[in-house]
């Protein structure tokens, strides 16, 4: 049997109901190439409409996609709103250097593109704008790499939040916020390592 | 009394700094990646004396805490002894 990995991002897609502007924003404000366009019959489920599906190049062999539907007119459900559960769903692009960042900075200035935030992270430096769509778009650059260590604290932090949200679904206390995680860490590590 | 556990790693080297500096404490570790940090009375931290960005600073307890957050603002954090 093929081993199970994976090996970098494809493509992500999204739909967009501004095809130029989205072209403009990724294409010419980018500069993301262009590589391939799908035009075709709506096929599959019966309702489905015509539509174009395009892939942008954004670095080592990954793609963003969008779909354009035709005819078929935006629902309120997939309207974006200036939310943070909303803005959850983003792409965050790579790049190599904080130089490169700063860079991307100045230069997404000159071509009018509004940088929305400049955020310092724990082991990442984001900036953030918005496309046509009002989509959420980051471009990040990563100061170390994820170590071991990294790791086995992330599961530590999952594992004690798991606990938590299993709690609260068999009938105890609410899930009501994250000191109850930073708790159930303390109390695991109190009993695993001999301090004294 | 108020303990917090701070992970290891650069983000978070501030904090452990600051614990250095402050009175009544006991610095241990690290062990298994993490720093304990135990204090008589309420466990204060600021982060402007640490410099930690705020993206930081709301995730600088993280590696755990044995005690009530009784306070955390933007710019200070103190915690007391859960009893």
């Amino acid at each position: 049997m093929t081993a199970m990995a994976l090996h970098g991002v494809h493509h992500t897609a999204r739909p967009t109901w501004k095809l130029k502007e989205t072209v403009e924003f990724y294409r010419d404000k980018l500069g993301l190439k262009l590589v391939h366009a799908i035009s075709a019959r709506g096929w599959g489920p019966i309702q489905h409409p015509d539509f174009l599906h395009f892939f942008f190049e954004s670095g080592r062999g990954s793609t963003i996609a969008f779909f354009y539907y035709i005819g078929h007119a935006q629902p309120e459900y997939l309207r974006a709103v200036d939310c943070f559960d909303y803005d959850a769903i983003h792409t965050a692009w790579s790049v190599e250097t904080e130089a490169e960042l700063v860079g991307w900075k100045d230069a997404l200035k000159m071509k009018g593109v509004e940088v929305v935030m400049d955020v310092q992270h724990e082991l990442i430096r984001s900036i953030y704008m918005r496309d046509p769509n009002g989509y959420l778009v980051e471009i990040t650059f990563q100061n170390r790499p994820f170590t071991p260590l990294d790791h086995a604290d992330a599961a530590r932090t999952i594992t004690a939040a798991i606990a938590m949200e299993e709690r609260e679904r068999s009938g105890g206390e609410k899930f009501a916020g994250i000191e109850a995680v930073w708790n159930e860490k303390a109390n695991r590590l109190d009993t695993e390592v001999e301090w004294v | 009394m108020p303990r917090v556990y701070v992970l290891d790693v650069l983000e978070f080297k501030p904090v452990v700094d600051a614990a250095k500096t402050m009175p009544d404490v006991q610095l241990s570790g690290p062990k298994l990646g993490y720093y304990r940090i135990d204090t008589r009375g309420d466990l204060i931290l600021n982060r402007r004396a640490m410099k930690l960005p705020p993206a930081v600073w709301y995730g600088a307890m993280t590696g755990g805490v044995s005690g009530r957050i009784a306070e955390w603002s933007m710019d200070s954090l103190r915690i007391v002894s859960k009893g």
